[in-house]
C-alpha cells in the first residue's frame, strides 16, 4: 500500500537524565517459560549485567537503607538543637552543628527520607499519569489526539522550576504534599510522550490488529497488548521522572519555598546559605547535602543506563566499534 | 504548510496559551491574591480605585465578568503593561523585568549554547570511543555533575573559588562603585563578575547534552548508512562526522529544546546565590515578598524567552533535515 | 591466482549473556575473475554473515574463529584500518540487502559521490561529475537524481544509488547481499536486470546472496548453497539446476515451478491440473449483477457448502473506490482502490495479485471494516460492511477474520499460544472455562501442531516461522468464521515452509467450506490455491477470471509482466 509519509517526527528527542530513544526492538529475546516473575527476573539480570547500573542499584539501596533505619543510624535527632552553634566537625559531631546548633551528621542521615520519599512518590505519580495519557494517546486517533499533543507540548516548554515556583507562591505554606503536587504537576509530559511515540509504533503491529479481530476491545487491548511490551520504558520513565523530582525537590526546599523546618538536604542548605555558612567555613555543612542529592540522583541515572539496555539493545555495554 | 510557518503558528499559539495559562493560574487556586496583594500594597499608602481594578483584573477576583477581564488583561500584555510592583514601589512592573532581563539573556544564554556545543562534542566522542577511556570519562563525570543540583554547584564554587581563594567577585553582576555602561573597563568588570554563574551553569548542564548525544550516536553508529559509508572506504572523520553525529544531531537539537527549561530553572537558582540581578533573583524577591504582579509578569517572560529560543531551534532543525522541506 | 579465496573460515557470534554459535563453519571456496556466483540459503543459514566477513564488515558480536580469507593473495585479516580502507576502492564493495536505509538521509546523492571520489582521489576533481553523471545512468536513472535526498527516491531508485556508488569504487569484487529482497516484485526484476548488465559489461566479479534459488540460478554462472553455516553444495548453475546433490538443494528446487504450466506442483501440496474449459473466460466476475449480488458461474472447484449458513454469496463488493487524502502536502490524493466490484462465493477462493501500492491490501482492509470505502458498497450476507461500527464490526469479525502476512509482528511476544487462541474463542463463541481451553487445543490439533498441550505453553519466540504462522491461522479460525482474508500469508516464511502453510490453507477451505481471499504478488502460490483470480494495477481490476485460464493465457500486458518477473531456475545461464 501507499505508505502515508508522516512528517518526520523527532521521537529520540532525549532530554539530560532521561535519555531513551522510543524506538527499537520492544523486548529483548526470552527464553523459558512465561511467567511475569520470569521477565522480571531477567529484565534485572540485564539491568544487573550493566556495571554503571550496578552500581546505581547499589548506590540507591544504601540510601534507601539510611532513610529506613534513619533513627537506628542517626547520632541525635533530626530537630535536636541543644548543641554549641556553628561548632566545626569534632568526635560527637563528626560534621559540626547548623547556626541553629544541631547536628548536621544526624541532619543528612534524616533527609535522605525526604528526598527518597519525594523521588519515588512524586516518580510513581508522573508515571502514572505519563501511562495513563501517553498510552491513551498514542491508541487514539484524530482531533482529540492534536488537542493532547498541543497540551503535552506546552507542558513540556512551560519552565518547570518558574511554574513550580509561582503555583508555591500562590498556594503559600503548603508542606512536602504542595511540593510533591507541583513536581509532578510538570514532570509526567516527557515520559507520556515516548510512552506514546512507543504506543504509536506498537499500535501499528498486527498482533493489536489481531486483537481486534479476536474481539477484544480498547481497554483491553491497551493494557493487556500494549502496556505489557512496554515495561522497560516504563521502567526508563520512573527512574528519569524520579531523579527530576529528587533535584527539583531539593531546588524548592533551598528557596525556602515549602515548609523550612522540615529537614531535607535542600532545606539543610537553605538555613546554611541564610546563616552564612560561606563565611563562617563550615564547608561540611555545604558539603555533604549536596553531595547526597548528587549521589542519589546519581544513581538514578546510572540504573537507567541499564533500562535503556532493555529497550534498546544497542545501548548494551559493549565496545561498539 | 510551508515548514517555518508551521512552526511560526506553533509558536503564536503556544504563547497564545502561556499567556492565557498566566491569566488562569491566581483564579484557579484557592484565596484571593488580589486582596493580599492590595493589603501588601496599602502598607505604601493609600491605593487609588484606579490601581486596584488594575491588580484585580491581573490576579483575578472571585465575582466579576472573567471575560472582560481576559480582554482588559490581553490589551495589558500586548502593551507591557504589568502594572506596578509592589517591591520596588513606585516602579512599574515592566521596567524591572527589562533591566533583570539582559543580564539573564547574555549570560544563560551563551553559556548554554557553550555546554550544548561542548556536550555535543564530547558525546561523539564518547560514542566513537565508546568502550574506552574518553568514552567511561566523560559519560561517569557527565552522569554525577548532571546530577549535582545547580544551587550546590554554585555554593561550592562560591565557597572554594570566591571566599576561600580569592579569585572571583562571589555577588553581584558588576562592581558595588560600578555603574552600567559599555565602557571597556566595565564590560571587563561584568566578565569577571559572570565568570562563577557561567561555570555553574557550564559544569551542571554539560552532563546532560553528553548523554544525550552518545545514545543517539550510538543508536547512528548501528544505522545501515554507517556500514554502507564504511564500505565504501569512506575516510573515518567523513563518517563519523557527516554521517553518524550529523544525523545523531537531530534528536539531540529536540532535546535541547525541551531541555531548555530546566536549564533557565537552574540557572534562576544559580542566580539567587551569586545575587546575580537576572529574572531568577528577582523573580525570588518577588516570591518572598508576595509581589504578584512582578511574579507573573516574569514568569510570562520566561515563557515567551524560552518559547522563541524553541522556535529558533525548530528552524535550525529545519535546516538541518531535509525531509522537513517536503 | 583466484581473485578470492577462502579457507576453512569459521564466524562465531559472542552476544553478551548468551551462549556462542557459529553461523558460519569451516567455509572453503574460491571466486575467479569475471565469475557472477550465487550464495544461496535461507534465514539464518549464514549466507549474510559470510558476505560480512569477506569483505572485512563483520562486527562484534561476530567474529572470525578460524581460517584465511585470502583477497587477490593478500591476507585481508592482516591489513590495518587504513590498508584496508583504501582496499574498498578497486578492492571489494559490498551492497546492502536494506539498501533502502543505506543512504544518508541528511546528503544529497551528489554528496554521497563526493565523499567516496574525496576518500580515494582515484578520479581527477575535474572529472568527477561527469563520473557521477555516468554511474547514475549506467543504473539507469536520470541525471537530476544527483540533487535529491534518499528521502526523495523510491526504495528502487535508492537501490540503484547505491549500486552505482559501489559501482564508483570500481572494485573488482561485488558482493550483493539480498539487494532486492525489500523491493516489489517488478522493480525487483528491472535491479535484477540491472545488475546483471552491469556485471557483464563492467566485468567485476560478483557474489550474489540470496534466499531466492530462482533468482541466484537466473544470474550467476556457479551458486553455492548453505545450510546451517555449511557450504553443503557448489556446482555451476546447470549442475545444480538439473543434478542437484544435496537432498537440501534437491528440496529448495521442489519448490519452484512455473505458474503458467498446465500442470504445477509443489510438494506436500495438491497438484491443480485444472482443465481449461474453452469457455472459461465467461468467469465468476463477470456474470455477477453487481445489484442483486446473484451469481450464475460456479466456483471452477466447488467446496462444501456449510450447512445452516444462508445461500448467498459470501462477500459482494460493489463499485467500490477507496481515496486517501493527500499523503503530504503539495501532492495528490492517492485513488488506492478505483471502482472495483466483485463477488466471492461461500467456499470460494480467489486471489487479488498485484505489486505493492496495486490496491490489494486496501480492498482486505475495506472488507474487514477497518477502512471505509469513499464510495460504493461492500455487502457480507445481507449486512453492509461499509456502514458498520462498534458492535456490527464485532459481529462482523466473527464471520469474516484474517491471517496476517509477518507471522514474527501477528502474535504479541508476551503471551503464549493459549491466550491468543483463548481470546476469539471467549469473546466469539461464548464458551467458557474447560469448553473454552478444549477448543484451544482442537484448534491446535486442527493446524497440525502437534502435541497440543505443548505448543499451547509455548510463546512465540519458541515457534518457528511456519509454526506461527499455523498459530495465527488457528486463532482466525477459532470463531468458525466464513470467510478468511489471507494477506500474503506466506511471503515472510522460508521458501522449504510455504508449502506447509498454503496445503493447510487450501486444506481448511475444502473440510469447512470458508471462503478464502487470497492477497499476494506471488503467483505460484496464487494459482496453488485459488480458482479465481483478479489482477490489480494501481487499484484497478485489469483482469480477472480462473486463476488457471488467466495466469496460463494472461491477456493484459500488467499480467504478463507480472509473470515475467517471476524468476525462473530454469533460465539458469540463460544468455551466457
Amino acid at each position: 500500500m501507499t505508505a502515508l509519509v508522516n512528517p518526520p517526527e523527532p521521537t529520540g528527542s532525549t532530554p539530560p537524565h532521561q535519555a531513551a530513544r522510543g524506538a527499537g526492538p520492544v523486548l529483548p529475546k526470552q527464553h523459558g517459560p512465561a511467567s511475569p516473575l520470569r521477565v522480571l527476573t531477567r529484565g534485572a539480570s540485564t539491568i544487573w549485567s550493566n556495571k554503571k547500573a550496578r552500581i546505581g542499584v547499589v548506590l540507591l539501596l544504601a540510601f534507601v537503607a539510611l532513610a529506613i533505619f534513619a533513627p537506628l543510624i542517626a547520632p541525635y535527632g533530626a530537630g535536636e538543637n541543644g548543641f554549641g552553634r556553628n561548632q566545626s566537625p569534632s568526635g560527637s559531631h563528626w560534621f559540626g552543628t547548623t547556626a541553629a546548633g544541631e547536628d548536621v551528621l544526624s541532619q543528612v542521615i534524616f533527609g535522605a527520607r525526604i528526598s527518597v520519599l519525594v523521588g519515588f512518590i512524586a516518580g510513581f505519580l508522573s508515571t502514572l499519569i505519563a501511562v495513563v495519557v501517553g498510552l491513551s494517546w498514542g491508541y487514539i486517533r484524530g482531533p482529540l489526539a492534536d488537542v493532547i499533543n498541543f497540551i503535552v507540548n506546552l507542558v513540556l516548554v512551560i519552565p518547570g522550576l518558574p511554574l513550580m515556583i509561582v503555583i508555591a507562591a500562590y498556594l503559600q505554606n503548603g508542606g512536602m504534599t504542595m511540593i510533591i503536587f507541583v513536581v509532578v504537576l510538570t514532570g509526567w509530559a516527557y515520559g507520556a510522550r515516548v510512552l506514546r511515540s512507543q504506543t504509536q509504533s506498537i499500535r501499528g503491529r498486527d498482533f493489536i490488529t489481531a486483537a481486534q479481530f479476536a474481539g477484544d476491545g480498547a481497554a483491553r487491548i491497551v493494557f493487556h497488548e500494549i502496556l505489557p511490551n512496554m515495561t522497560s520504558l516504563i521502567t526508563g520513565s520512573f527512574f528519569g521522572a524520579a531523579t527530576s523530582a529528587v533535584l527539583a525537590e531539593s531546588g524548592l526546599s533551598f528557596l525556602g519555598i515549602g515548609d523550612t523546618t522540615t529537614v531535607s538536604w535542600g532545606s539543610m542548605l537553605f538555613w546554611a546559605s541564610n546563616s552564612n555558612a560561606l563565611l563562617t567555613g563550615q564547608w561540611v555543612l555545604l558539603f555533604a547535602p549536596g553531595l547526597c542529592i548528587a549521589l542519589i540522583a546519581t544513581s538514578l541515572t546510572l540504573i537507567n543506563f541499564g533500562v535503556d539496555g532493555l529497550s534498546n539493545p544497542r545501548l548494551r555495554e559493549g565496545t561498539g566499534r | 504548510m510551508w515548514y517555518p510557518l508551521r512552526k511560526l503558528g506553533l509558536l503564536l499559539l503556544t504563547a497564545w496559551a502561556a499567556i492565557t495559562l498566566n491569566f488562569l493560574l491566581p483564579r484557579l487556586m484557592p484565596g484571593t491574591p488580589a486582596d493580599a496583594a492590595i493589603a501588601k500594597l496599602a502598607q505604601n499608602g493609600p491605593v487609588d480605585p484606579a490601581t486596584r481594578a488594575a491588580i484585580e483584573a491581573q490576579l483575578g477576583v472571585p465575582t466579576g465578568d472573567v471575560w472582560s477581564q481576559y480582554v482588559q488583561y490581553l490589551g495589558n500584555v500586548s502593551r507591557l503593561d504589568f502594572g506596578v510592583s509592589y517591591t520596588f514601589f513606585p516602579q512599574s512592573v515592566s521596567s524591572l523585568v527589562l533591566n533583570a532581563l539582559p543580564w539573564t539573556l547574555v549570560m544563560v544564554g551563551l553559556v548554554t549554547i557553550v555546554a550544548f556545543v561542548l556536550g555535543t562534542l564530547l558525546g561523539v566522542l564518547a560514542a566513537w570511543k565508546r568502550g574506552t577511556w574518553l568514552d567511561t570519562l566523560p559519560t561517569l563525570g557527565g552522569t554525577f555533575t548532571s546530577a549535582f543540583p545547580y544551587f550546590w554547584t554554585a555554593l561550592l564554587l562560591v565557597f572554594f573559588l570566591g571566599y576561600t581563594l580569592k579569585w572571583f567577585p562571589t555577588s553581584g553582576a558588576y562592581g558595588l562603585e560600578a555603574t552600567p555602561n559599555l565602557s571597556l573597563a566595565f564590560i571587563g568588570d561584568a566578565l569577571g563578575h559572570a565568570w562563577l554563574p557561567a561555570v555553574t551553569i557550564l559544569v551542571t548542564s554539560v552532563g546532560g547534552w553528553i548523554l544525550g548525544m552518545r545514545n543517539n550516536m550510538i543508536n547512528t553508529l548501528g544505522d545501515d548508512y554507517v556500514t554502507f559509508a564504511e564500505a565504501n572506504g569512506l575516510r573515518t572523520h567523513t563518517v563519523a562526522i557527516k554521517y553518524a553525529a550529523r544525523n545523531a544531531i537531530l534528536p539531540n537539537l529536540t532535546g535541547f529544546g525541551l531541555a531548555l527549561g530546566g536549564v533557565v530553572g537552574g540557572s534562576l537558582l544559580v542566580e539567587q546565590v551569586f545575587n546575580y540581578p537576572g529574572v531568577g533573583y528577582l523573580l525570588f524577591n518577588a516570591v518572598t515578598n508576595q509581589d504578584f504582579p512582578l511574579m507573573q509578569a516574569l514568569f510570562l517572560m520566561i515563557t515567551i524567552s524560552i518559547l522563541l529560543a524553541n522556535f529558533l531551534v525548530d528552524i535550525l532543525y529545519g535546516l538541518l533535515d531535509p525531509r522537513t522541506r517536503r | 591466482m583466484s581473485l578470492l579465496e577462502v579457507n576453512n573460515l569459521s564466524v562465531i557470534y559472542e552476544p553478551r549473556g548468551a551462549e556462542p554459535t557459529y553461523a558460519v563453519r569451516n567455509a572453503s571456496f574460491s571466486l575467479e575473475r569475471g565469475e557472477f556466483v550465487g550464495l544461496v540459503g535461507e534465514s539464518g543459514s549464514g549466507k549474510s554473515t559470510l558476505g560480512f566477513a569477506v569483505t572485512r564488515l563483520a562486527k562484534a558480536p561476530a567474529r572470525i574463529s578460524e581460517g584465511t580469507i585470502l583477497f587477490d593473495g593478500r591476507d585481508i585479516a592482516s591489513m590495518d584500518e587504513e590498508e584496508l580502507r583504501k582496499q574498498r576502492q578497486g578492492g571489494f564493495a559490498m551492497v546492502l540487502q536494506s539498501g533502502m536505509n543505506a543512504l544518508n538521509p541528511v546528503r544529497s546523492i551528489r554528496k554521497h559521490f563526493g565523499d567516496i571520489f574525496a576518500a580515494h582521489d582515484h578520479v581527477p576533481t575535474s572529472k568527477r561529475l561527469a563520473r557521477a553523471y555516468d554511474l547514475v545512468e549506467k543504473v539507469e536513472l536520470p541525471r537530476d537524481v544527483l540533487d535529491r535526498f534518499p528521502g526523495e527516491l523510491s526504495g528502487g531508485m535508492r537501490q540503484r544509488v547505491s549500486i552505482a556508488l559501489a559501482l564508483s569504487l570500481e572494485p573488482q569484487l561485488m558482493v550483493f547481499d539480498e539487494p532486492t529482497t525489500a523491493l516489489d516484485v517488478l522493480v525487483q526484476h528491472a535491479v535484477m536486470g540491472t545488475i546483471r548488465e552491469l556485471q557483464k559489461s563492467e566485468n567485476f566479479t560478483a557474489l550474489l546472496i540470496s534466499h531466492d534459488l530462482g533468482v541466484v540460478l537466473e544470474s550467476t554462472s556457479r551458486v553455492m548453497v548453505m545450510s546451517e553455516g555449511v557450504i553443503v553444495e557448489d556446482g555451476t548453475s546447470q549442475q545444480i539446476l538439473h543434478a542437484p546433490q544435496h537432498e537440501y538443494t534437491q528440496m529448495l528446487l521442489g519448490h519452484y515451478a512455473d505458474p503458467r504450466a498446465e500442470v504445477v506442483e509443489v510438494p506436500g501440496l495438491v497438484v491443480r491440473g485444472l482443465t481449461i474449459s474453452s469457455t472459461g473466460l465467461g468467469s465468476a466476475l463477470d456474470a455477477v449483477s453487481p445489484k442483486t449480488g446473484e451469481v450464475t458461474a460456479a466456483p471452477s472447484a466447488p467446496a462444501r457448502r456449510r450447512p445452516g449458513r444462508p445461500e448467498v454469496a459470501a462477500i459482494v463488493v460493489d463499485d467500490v473506490t477507496k481515496v486517501y487524502p493527500r499523503p503530504r502536502r503539495g501532492s495528490d490524493p492517492v485513488t488506492a482502490v478505483d471502482h472495483v466490484s466483485f463477488t466471492l462465493d461461500q467456499g470460494q477462493s480467489m486471489a487479488l495479485v498485484g505489486a505493492s501500492g496495486s490496491g490489494k491490501s486496501t480492498i482486505a482492509k475495506l472488507i474487514t471494516g477497518v477502512e471505509r470505502p469513499t464510495s460504493g458498497t461492500i455487502l457480507f450476507g445481507e449486512t453492509r460492511v461499509d456502514t458498520l461500527r462498534g458492535k456490527g464490526l464485532r459481529g462482523l469479525r466473527q464471520e469474516v477474520q484474517m491471517v496476517f502476512q509477518d507471522p514474527y509482528s501477528a502474535l504479541n511476544p508476551l503471551h503464549t499460544v493459549e491466550y491468543a487462541l483463548m481470546r476469539p474463542v471467549l469473546n466469539h463463541t461464548g464458551l467458557r472455562g474447560a469448553a473454552a481451553r478444549t477448543r484451544v487445543l482442537e484448534l491446535l490439533d486442527t493446524v497440525g501442531l502437534t502435541p497440543v498441550e505443548q505448543f499451547a505453553a509455548k510463546l512465540p519466540h519458541q515457534l518457528s516461522g511456519g509454526q506461527r504462522q499455523r498459530v495465527v491461522i488457528a486463532r482466525a479460525l477459532a470463531c468458525d468464521p466464513q470467510v478468511i482474508i489471507a494477506d500474503e500469508p506466506v511471503s515472510m516464511l522460508d521458501v522449504s515452509l510455504r508449502a506447509g502453510v498454503l496445503a493447510l490453507l487450501d486444506g481448511l477451505r475444502v473440510t469447512f467450506g470458508v471462503s478464502m481471499l487470497y492477497i499476494t504478488h506471488d503467483l505460484l502460490s496464487a494459482r496453488l490455491v485459488t480458482d479465481q483470480i483478479m489482477v490489480l494495477n494501481q487499484g484497478r481490476v485489469v483482469e480477472s477470471g480462473q486463476t488457471a485460464q488467466v495466469l496460463r493465457f494472461p491477456q493484459d500486458p500488467y499480467t504478463m509482466e507480472l509473470l515475467e518477473a517471476i524468476p525462473q531456475p530454469h533460465r539458469a545461464g540463460a544468455g551466457r
